[in-house]
């Protein structure tokens, strides 16, 4: 008896992964392209983000299958993705990009550079508002040789985004939000005195700490990089006096919490439980909170960055390309910008466009009206923020700081040059301030200025 | 039985035996290996012909700031390890292996963590070391009127933070090994050290331990080879952070490969690869040669 | 085994003397407490989080439900973060990485210790070299390896196949069973041949059915290391419908409540737990001999 059972037991080991390695054969063997076969084009294309709502997929879909209808040759296929550095070369690789996917503006030269996203140069041209984007946005999805690598799809400014009920139980006007960085540190503190959460908070990981410590440090007239991206300028006062008050908030005042490790995703999550009083971060960010964080409506608040006296002052602009793979083929290029044409652009420039989108993405509860910036003309954008005013569901009294103050800010563009490594470098810059106390603020900044320098030169 | 046919037939049966070990380790571990050689000694963007650069990799590694900050942290870790976790499971398992009742729920509770998968632990073990003094274990400090402790929040801190984590997820597996080892020491030689008036501390530093020598000196080289391929930990933990103090050899490799925004460096992260199973390999050079003495 | 249980460090003639039983009853109570306390405690801590409310873990971490309990926590983590789906692929690169490491570790071990072919220490020394090198070492060149294996240019990325196949070249495996084919009874082996058992018969019949003990060895840490297999299944598996809990938890941790998340934590280790009880004896003793003097 105990013998047969043994023998059963390795013999159905034996048989399953003999047969496992038939059926690798044959599942390998049927890889071939399929979908080509029937004349159309198949393409995938970046849907939602991980742990997006259901109604945000449906909603893709919903529009993935109108644009079929009027494309019947190509077939499109919305999948989840989310820009990371990490993965990107790897899936370039393994060929598992979507054929379209948005990069980030600090991203798309490098990556044109090498060879990694398509030249779609002749299929951008011939949209019809080829001609008509503003020159310094499409600046951003131009490579080194002067070809166009994607269409760049939305602006964001960075703005300052608050919780209006800490505000309130801290007894500060929630309509009033901080209009300099003195007052961002008084609230800061007043929050986290009388709530216990933390008043204030900087992003400090993944690159993002150099992100947003060189939006402060704009915000106070500094520069990281010349314009050209030739000369490194990190060792700046505007950069060490944002430093020290980071390092001043952090330690003297206690009002940005123990906790300090934080990215744009981690960042997001805690604001929206209601820990963080206030924190910078891109002024379309409240779509990230209210699909993927479920972030309270009322609480929100967004308001302008406080700017410095200095002539140089601004803010930090940027923005994502929506790029197509290098390994995509010529049809699935051309499909892959009318994809983005009929997805994400066509909704900047054509008010019938952006209210019909505006239309299905109320069907399925997704905000609409979250401020973004022009990626045409002023006039063409105010046309389409007019088209869709009748579906906006977004708190927008609580944005209005930022929606009337931004187009009074300057805009600054990210470092031109090496931007994602400065931003590592930064990173360790703003963790060592924000985790001890000793931090000296100017023997860092030297030594990431000649980090930064060797960056450059290489 | 004809000799000649046996072995004609036993050599291309034996050949059908080895085929899934052949292809199996071929395809996925020595070419691999080989491979990596190869990569190390050039540039690519995995998207048009790799370029031959000698040994430019190695230089850009060797000159690269980090690497030294990432050497240190590595052998730190690895002592720290060593200084945590290295006694825990020895001590354990001597007290265990003298336990009379229930020895099964004592084996039982230690090897628990070992279950646990790395991810699941240290996504929980992160919520463990929330820096507030309401985080558990500042909770739990703060009850005895300790604390509140920054755990991964300051650059001093985590490094040991993550080597506590650590030492709570493998502990478990070396009790049970030197608990083994224990099951064999002779009886005879506690009954002489006893005759010689040896206390209960005496039998353990002149019986339980010499029995366990061999044994310990494998567990230690184990160990340090596996420090020093530590990357799960600092990688979901702190992601290197704060300020680069948990930043380790492999998480360099990885980042190298994976994180870079210039696109994957693959080959500066085989040559450094390369560079570690080097110093790995010398070690366990080393470890074969104690053992062989050692177990003579 | 009974060994120890004759005598251990201390004698029987110490436990009879009053003082020292208290100091070694305390000694062995307070180990138990510990064991408890760092080795179950933060488990059960998890166990109860899974089901308290988000707020009441962040404010009370200590307390036992100060407002009740949540069991929604379960099935929100198991239907509406799509745990389920990540769980079965766990099941499934489980499954398939044993089936691979079994039949490599059984047949290679049984070609090197009984078919012994001339090149069989050459082959064997290689097997045991890679030991040495790291996994991560070989995170990249494997990763392009799979991407276009050799010959067939089949692309195994985002299929099982591309976790299953690499996790079969261990040399632990093959150490350990080939260590124990070797100390198979040689007679029986001899016998068998001189009954005119050809190779595969011989494998069939004679080994295999001895060899109970060390496939159910092999069998639970196969299983163990697939489930908590990280690196690998992330690279390798980069379409989330395919990724395995490990993979995905990390993902998930940034974008879903407290109180789902720690429910999901707890469906992630519930089975590697309840495996590892049902076999306890082998993970707990069967290795060891093995892996203590290989």
């Amino acid at each position: 008896m105990r013998n047969h059972r043994r023998r059963g037991l390795t013999a159905l080991a034996t048989i399953a992964s003999l047969a496992s390695v038939s059926v690798l054969a044959a599942a390998c063997g049927s890889d071939g392209d399929d979908s080509e076969s029937d004349g159309k084009v198949k393409i995938t294309v970046e849907g939602w983000r991980p742990g997006d709502e259901q109604g945000t997929i449906d909603a893709v879909n919903k529009l993935a299958d109108e644009f079929m209808k009027d494309n019947p040759d190509i077939v499109v296929e919305p999948v989840e993705w989310e820009w990371s550095a990490e993965t990107f070369s790897t899936q370039l690789a393994g060929d598992t990009l979507p054929t379209t996917f948005r990069v980030p503006f600090t991203d798309t030269k490098g990556l044109a550079e090498r060879q990694q996203i398509a030249d779609v140069t002749e299929y951008v041209n011939e949209l019809p508002y080829a001609e008509e984007f503003n020159p310094s946005v499409l600046a951003a999805a131009t490579g080194t040789d002067g070809k166009i690598y994607g269409l760049p799809t939305d602006v964001y400014g960075v703005g300052l985004h608050y919780n209006r009920d800490l505000f309130e139980e801290a007894g500060l006007d929630p309509d009033a939000p901080p209009t300099t960085w003195d007052e961002v540190r008084e609230d800061a503190d007043a929050i986290a005195e009388a709530t216990g959460q933390a008043g204030y908070v900087q992003m400090s990981a993944n690159n993002t700490g150099g992100w947003m410590l060189t939006t402060l440090t704009y915000t106070l007239g500094g520069r990281l990089q010349s314009e050209d991206g030739t000369t490194a300028s990190v060792d700046n006062p505007a950069t060490a006096e944002g430093l020290q008050m980071l390092h001043d908030m952090r330690w003297e005042d206690d009002s940005m919490g123990k906790n300090t490790n934080f990215e744009w995703g981690t960042i997001n999550e805690a604001f929206a439980a209601g820990k963080i009083g206030m924190y910078m971060s891109g002024s379309d960010v409240y779509n990230a909170l209210v699909t993927t964080n479920q972030v309270d409506p009322d609480s929100y608040g967004l308001a302008v960055l406080p700017l410095s006296d200095s002539p140089d002052a601004g803010v930090l602009g940027g923005g994502s390309v929506a790029a197509v793979s290098a390994k995509a083929s010529d049809e699935e290029q051309s499909a892959a910008v009318l994809w983005n044409d009929f997805y994400r652009e066509k909704k900047n420039y054509d008010p019938a466009a952006a209210e019909a989108d505006a239309k299905v993405l109320a069907e399925s509860d997704q905000p609409i009206g979250t401020p973004t910036l022009p990626i045409f003309d002023e006039p063409t954008w105010q046309g389409v923020q007019d088209a869709i005013a009748p579906y906006v569901n977004v708190p927008q009294d609580q944005m209005s700081s930022f929606r009337e103050g931004i187009f009074d800010q300057s805009l600054v563009p990210e470092p031109a040059s090496h931007t994602q490594e400065l931003y590592a470098i930064l990173d360790a810059v703003v963790q060592k301030v924000l985790t001890d106390e000793n931090a000296d603020i100017a023997a860092l900044l030297a030594d990431a200025q000649s980090q930064a320098q060797a960056l450059l030169d290489s | 039985m004809s000799s000649l046919l046996t072995r004609a037939r036993g050599s291309a049966s034996t050949l059908v035996f080895l085929l899934p070990m052949l292809l199996v380790f071929g395809l996925f571990s020595w070419w691999p290996i080989v491979r990596s050689v190869i990569m190390s000694v050039q540039q690519t963007n995995l998207v048009t012909d790799p370029e031959f650069v000698g040994l430019d990799n190695f230089r850009a590694v060797l000159e690269d700031p980090l690497l030294a900050t990432a050497v240190q942290n590595t052998l730190w870790f690895a002592l720290l390890a060593l200084v945590f976790g290295y006694p825990v499971p020895l001590i354990l398992a001597v007290i265990m292996s003298d336990v009379r009742r229930a020895k099964g729920l004592y084996s039982l509770l230690a090897y628990l963590p070992v279950v646990i998968p790395p991810a699941v632990a240290v996504l929980l073990w992160r919520f463990f070391y929330d820096a507030e003094p309401t985080g558990v274990f500042n909770s739990i400090l703060g009850k005895v009127g300790l604390g509140p402790v920054p755990w991964l929040e300051d650059p001093a801190w985590a490094m040991p933070s993550l080597v506590i984590e650590a030492t709570w997820a493998a502990a478990g597996g070396t009790v049970i090994i030197y608990l083994a080892a224990l099951v064999s020491v002779p009886p005879e030689q506690y009954d002489a050290a006893e005759v010689d008036g040896a206390g209960v501390l005496g039998k353990v530093w002149h019986v339980t331990l010499p029995h366990l020598r061999g044994i310990m000196l494998i567990t230690l080289i184990l160990q340090i080879i596996g420090t020093a391929q530590v990357f799960l930990e600092p990688y979901l933990f702190t992601d290197g952070g704060p300020n680069n103090s948990t930043l380790t050899v492999l998480l360099l490799v990885y980042r190298y490969a994976f994180q870079n925004t210039t696109g994957g460096d693959y080959g500066k992260a085989t040559a450094l690869s390369l560079m570690l199973a080097v110093a790995l390999a010398l070690l366990s050079l080393v470890y074969f040669r104690l053992t062989r003495r050692w177990s003579e | 085994m009974s060994a120890d249980e004759s005598r251990g460090i201390t004698s029987e003639y110490e436990r009879g003397r009053p003082l020292f039983k208290i100091g070694r009853t305390l000694l062995n109570g307070l180990v138990l407490l510990f064991l408890v306390l760092v080795c179950l405690g933060p488990i059960l801590w998890l166990a109860k989080s899974a089901i308290t409310p988000t707020q009441d873990t962040l404010r009370y971490p200590l307390e036992l439900w100060p407002n009740g309990v949540d069991w929604e926590n379960l099935r929100t983590a198991w239907v509406d973060i799509d745990l389920k789906l990540y769980f079965w692929n766990t099941v499934i690169i489980a499954f398939g990485s044993w089936a691979v490491q079994m039949l490599v570790a059984v047949t290679g071990g049984y070609a090197l210790s009984v078919l012994q072919p001339r090149y069989g220490r050459v082959l064997y020394g290689l097997v045991l070299a890679t030991m040495f090198v790291p996994a991560v070492v070989l995170l990249v060149p494997l990763y392009l390896t799979v991407l276009d294996m050799p010959f067939t240019h089949w692309n195994l990325v985002n299929t099982y196949w591309g976790a299953f196949l690499p996790a079969g070249a261990s040399a632990f495996n093959i150490a350990l069973v080939k260590r124990f084919f070797d100390n198979l009874p040689r007679e029986v082996i001899q016998a068998a041949r001189v009954d005119g058992c050809g190779d595969f018969r011989l494998f069939w019949y004679v080994v295999l059915p001895m060899s109970r003990p060390v496939l159910g060895v092999v069998s639970v840490f196969a299983v163990l290391a697939a489930w908590k297999d990280f690196i690998w299944p992330l690279v390798v598996l980069p379409d989330p419908a395919k990724q395995p809990l490990s993979v995905r938890l990390p993902r998930l941790a940034g974008v879903t409540e407290l109180d789902v998340m720690m429910a999901a934590l707890l469906i992630s280790c519930a089975l590697p737990i309840a495996f590892f009880l049902v076999f306890q004896r082998l993970f707990l003793r069967g290795g060891l001999d093995g892996a203590v003097k290989g």
